[in-house]
């Protein structure tokens, strides 16, 4: 792997962004609309009732944006190189699978982490929620497991699309939110039904969101279940990993790479 | 050493075989152009020389290695431009070649930049989206691409289409100059017969994904082994001259008014003995029209024989 290759690439991803609304755009703009929605709703709620929930809606918007870009943007800008047909060019340089692939993860990271801050800040100025009330060891692990699982659904997108082609773009946008009710973002695994329970209780980002609960309210957080998504994630990333890489083979074979349709 | 080594290269795309089991080399230094009508299997063997497809079986060999073993030595060597695909559709000319020259690990990467833009003519384009431009500027913006790396081998696939006439030219002079200069060797493919006369030492015909013929334009014409000539006779002796032609064994395709046309021998000094005979025979004529056979009439030749 070679570090220039890798920042060439990150200045790729960098130039799209900035050139491309559509990249700036979904950066703030749909996470500051759930922050919107449901902040209006929580408040509205806790009007009409006793239950605050703004600061765990609030807190799940946040750290949700990290599974979120983490995802999504590994699948976009694994796209954005078959629309404008540059795998052709890329993959006939020396650039690795492996340094593309470290590039987007990279890049999708950064991008999460000003849509994070842009989201805490905006949270504060509307409803006065400190992001920073979660302790910061929570929330750094949070941070760190959400975008590792992010990671993990972007990159089975991207051996899909590598598969498939651009045919299955819309996957592109739509998977992450296949676990998203199932990783507890709002609500306690509690309160989920007993079949989806048990898939939420394979889901490493479901024990993210129970100790952010815990936190927020002041209870005692379960270190261990985070040790223990992180085994599980580990596990994710390395089939996943394998998957792409054995997708990219298979655009090699098929011609997949050589067309970029 | 040879540049490029291919033996017994196959790909097959479920029934169809795209390349059929094709050996060339190319000489380094060398200016080699692939020929071969749409589907022939061009494009197939540059994706394959260029590591972009597998190849079903056969070996290749670049600079000496195995590209599937020394990737990274030959990927840092080589470069390829064509004119399919643009290299990015969002980004600049400047931006998408500051990208590849980091990729590459160009050193003094602005400064190659601004000599590829001036030298193609692309300075006053530089901050312009890449799709904005028209095919000939995006074409030109690929070549500089595929010299960003001053490649000891470089791939050009049908680069030149699209591209304005003077264009076209001032495009293939700095390839030939850029040639000379490095001694890097060019593997080139075209529709434009000649443009690849004009550039290649040596010419490969693929057909079919076979590979027909692979030898230097002069020889290639020798396949071909007719001329033809065609001539206006004064003072209404085309008849004379026609039956003089017979005499002589030679064919003659058609005679009409005071024009007669036939085919000789292309080999050895045929030609020149015979019009020295009609001249001596006091024929006079108003205009004269000799054909060589070009690189259009061999591929046609060898279309239909294949």
């Amino acid at each position: 792997m070679k570090l220039h290759r890798v920042f060439g690439l990150l200045l790729k991803h960098y130039y799209t962004t900035t050139n491309k609304a559509d990249r700036l755009f979904d950066m703030f703009y749909w996470p500051a609309i759930d922050l919107f929605v449901w902040g209006f709703a929580s408040v509205y709620i806790s009007q009409i009732s006793d239950y605050n929930l703004l600061s765990m809606i609030l807190g799940g918007i946040i750290l949700w944006i990290f599974v979120w870009r983490g995802s999504q943007d590994i699948a976009v800008y694994m796209l954005e190189d078959f629309w404008s047909k540059n795998l052709y060019h890329l993959f006939s340089s020396p650039v690795k699978l492996s340094e593309h692939l470290l590039s987007v993860i990279l890049f999708a990271f950064f991008r999460s982490i000003i849509s994070g801050v842009a989201m805490g800040v905006l949270a504060y100025i509307m409803y006065s929620f400190n992001i920073l009330s979660i302790p910061i060891a929570v929330a750094g692990i949070s941070v760190f497991l959400l975008s590792l699982f992010g990671w993990i659904m972007g990159l089975f997108v991207a051996g899909l699309i590598l598969r498939y082609g651009q045919r299955i773009q819309v996957l592109g946008w739509s998977t992450v939110w296949v676990v998203q009710p199932f990783s507890c973002v709002f609500y306690p695994l509690s309160a989920l039904p007993a079949w989806a329970k048990s898939i939420a209780v394979w889901l490493p980002t479901t024990y993210v969101f129970e100790n952010m609960r815990a936190a927020l309210a002041g209870s005692a957080v379960d270190y261990g279940v985070y040790f223990l998504s992180f085994l599980v994630s580990l596990a994710l990333l390395g089939v996943m990993l394998i998957f792409v890489y054995r997708s990219f083979l298979r655009a090699r074979k098929t011609g997949l790479l050589a067309r970029g349709d | 050493m040879n540049a490029i080594e291919v033996r017994n290269l196959s790909k097959s795309f479920g029934d169809v075989k795209a390349v059929d089991n094709i050996s060339f080399s190319v000489k380094k230094g060398e200016f080699f152009g692939l020929l071969g009508p749409n589907g022939a299997g061009k494009t197939t063997t540059i994706n394959m020389l260029t590591g972009l497809l597998e190849k079903d079986s056969g070996e290749i060999s670049i600079l000496g290695k195995n590209p599937d073993e020394d990737w990274e030595y030959v990927k840092n060597r080589m470069n390829v431009s064509t004119a399919y695909f643009p290299i990015s559709d969002v980004l600049t000319v400047r931006q998408a070649l500051n990208v590849y020259s980091r990729i590459f690990g160009v050193k003094d990467c602005k400064r190659k930049i601004s000599e590829l833009l001036l030298k193609f003519e692309l300075t006053h384009l530089q901050n312009r989206r890449i799709i904005l431009l028209s095919s000939g500027e995006r074409t030109r913006v690929a070549i500089a691409k595929g010299l960003l790396n001053d490649p000891e081998v470089l791939f050009l696939d049908e680069c030149t289409v699209g591209l304005d006439p003077d264009i076209a030219e001032k495009t293939r002079t700095l390839m030939r100059e850029y040639q000379k200069e490095t001694g890097s060797t060019i593997f080139f493919t075209s529709h434009y017969m000649f443009e690849v006369e004009m550039l290649c030492g040596r010419i490969g015909f693929m057909m079919n994904g076979k590979l027909v013929k692979v030898d230097t334009s002069q020889n290639l014409k020798k396949i071909i082994r007719k001329t033809n000539v065609e001539m206006v006779v004064k003072e209404g002796k085309a008849g004379l001259l026609r039956d003089f032609l017979l005499e002589e064994d030679v064919d003659v395709m058609f005679m009409e008014d005071n024009r007669v046309a036939f085919e000789v021998a292309s080999s050895g000094d045929r030609i020149y003995k015979l019009m020295n005979k009609i001249f001596a025979r006091g024929f006079k004529l108003s205009d004269l029209h000799i054909k060589r056979p070009t690189l259009d009439d061999i591929f046609i030749t060898l279309a239909r024989r294949k």
